[in-house]
């Protein structure tokens, strides 16, 4: 069932990679848009559940990499072994051979822009709140991009490689003076 | 009670009830919290130390802060221990309150809690064990007994410096000031 979903893939969108590292995973690499025209195939065909979307700064390479995970919660789809799709299955061992599908997309440092997913997954929202945040990358189209967690201006968004804690944290929190060495 | 307590009873009632009718407020920050429902329930039972957790900061004196503190649960932590009533007692839990702990060199974490609210003990762990909220509780019975457990009477005196501290790390606050912010005593 994998490497028929692999085929298929694979015949109708040209210019993307698919690799199966193993039995349960799926990792698509793809080209900017695409990637959502992937999301969108795939939830057709029943994956409807956007686990996660995440993101690593490749910093040699000059380039940001955004991860979407998906995957489904309906038993028929998973291609759980050498099960017949109709048998009937076993809800701990279907979260085992759950089918992971991992679509990656890479976008320039200099540059860091894509768009947003939340046409496709809704749920897209707070996660792409969060990169924005911590890595400074636009989601075009994103209704708010407004802080989540963070209360305080970043010159660096702070996930970033190029962001020195250390020196943050000598320069701004161990500057704060002690209350009781104030009143000298 | 002791017998020899009765003597202290009649000195300054004031003092004997206050320190035995620790009200903690539920406040859960960072890791520290998972010891607090043993220590309030059967196994350790807080209440034979007179300590029982309350709902609200306006029914508490008794301030736990279990954890790291991050700048949003600063804020947090700020407007609880100003809506205490006097006489309040805030007590640092773990390390990470102290000095950081694990989290010495984290962007968005706060490394020395008491620059920014008055803290009358610290318990030193990660994590301290439920019996050493017992420890800390008798050790604030001995201060208060003694007259030194005054964090409270500090903030009021120095609420100018904590007020700045604060605000330089969460920018304008968006509630009035406590006191006076000329520091005086009033």
């Amino acid at each position: 069932m994998i490497s028929a979903l692999k085929n298929e893939l694979e015949s109708i969108f040209k210019d993307i990679q698919i690799f199966v590292p193993e039995n349960s995973r799926l990792i698509i690499s793809a080209r900017g848009a695409m990637i959502l025209t992937i999301l969108n195939f795939l939830k057709d065909k029943g994956y409807d559940h956007l686990a996660l979307i995440s993101c690593t700064d490749w910093i040699e390479e000059n380039e940001f990499e955004l991860i979407y995970i998906i995957s489904s919660y309906k038993a028929d789809i998973t291609p759980v072994g050498n099960k017949m799709p109709d048998e009937p299955v076993d809800q701990r061992a279907g979260v085992d051979n759950r089918l992971n599908i991992i679509l990656k997309t890479r976008i320039p440092r200099e540059d860091p822009r894509f768009i947003t997913a939340i046409p496709v997954f809704e749920n897209a929202e707070a996660y792409e709140r969060e990169i924005h945040e911590l890595f400074g990358i636009d989601f075009e189209g994103h209704p708010r991009l407004i802080p989540l967690f963070l209360e305080r201006e970043y010159e660096i968004p702070p996930f970033r490689k190029d962001f020195d804690t250390r020196k943050y944290v000598k320069d701004f929190f161990d500057e704060i003076p002690f209350v009781e060495n104030k009143e000298k | 009670m002791d017998r020899k307590d009765i003597k202290k009873w009649f000195k300054a009632p004031g003092k004997m009830g206050h320190k035995y009718s620790l009200w903690a407020i539920y406040f859960c920050t960072g890791c520290g919290i998972i010891e607090i429902p043993p220590v309030i329930t059967a196994r350790w039972d807080a209440e034979r130390f007179g300590v029982i957790p309350v709902a609200t900061p306006r029914q508490a004196n008794l301030f736990l802060i279990t954890g790291y503190v991050s700048v949003k649960t600063l804020r947090a932590i700020i407007r609880t221990y100003e809506q205490m009533p006097d006489p309040k007692y805030a007590v640092g839990f773990g390390s990470c309150p102290i000095n950081g702990g694990m989290y010495w060199d984290s962007y968005n974490t706060i490394k020395h809690l008491d620059k920014y609210i008055p803290i009358d003990g610290w318990i030193a762990g990660c994590m301290p064990r439920p019996e050493a909220i017992f420890v800390a509780v008798t050790h604030l019975w001995t201060l208060i007994d003694q007259g030194k457990a005054k964090a409270y009477v500090n903030y009021r005196e120095k609420y100018k410096y904590y007020r700045e501290n604060q605000e330089r790390v969460l920018g304008k606050l968006d509630w009035p000031p406590l006191y006076s912010i000329g520091g005086g005593n009033d």
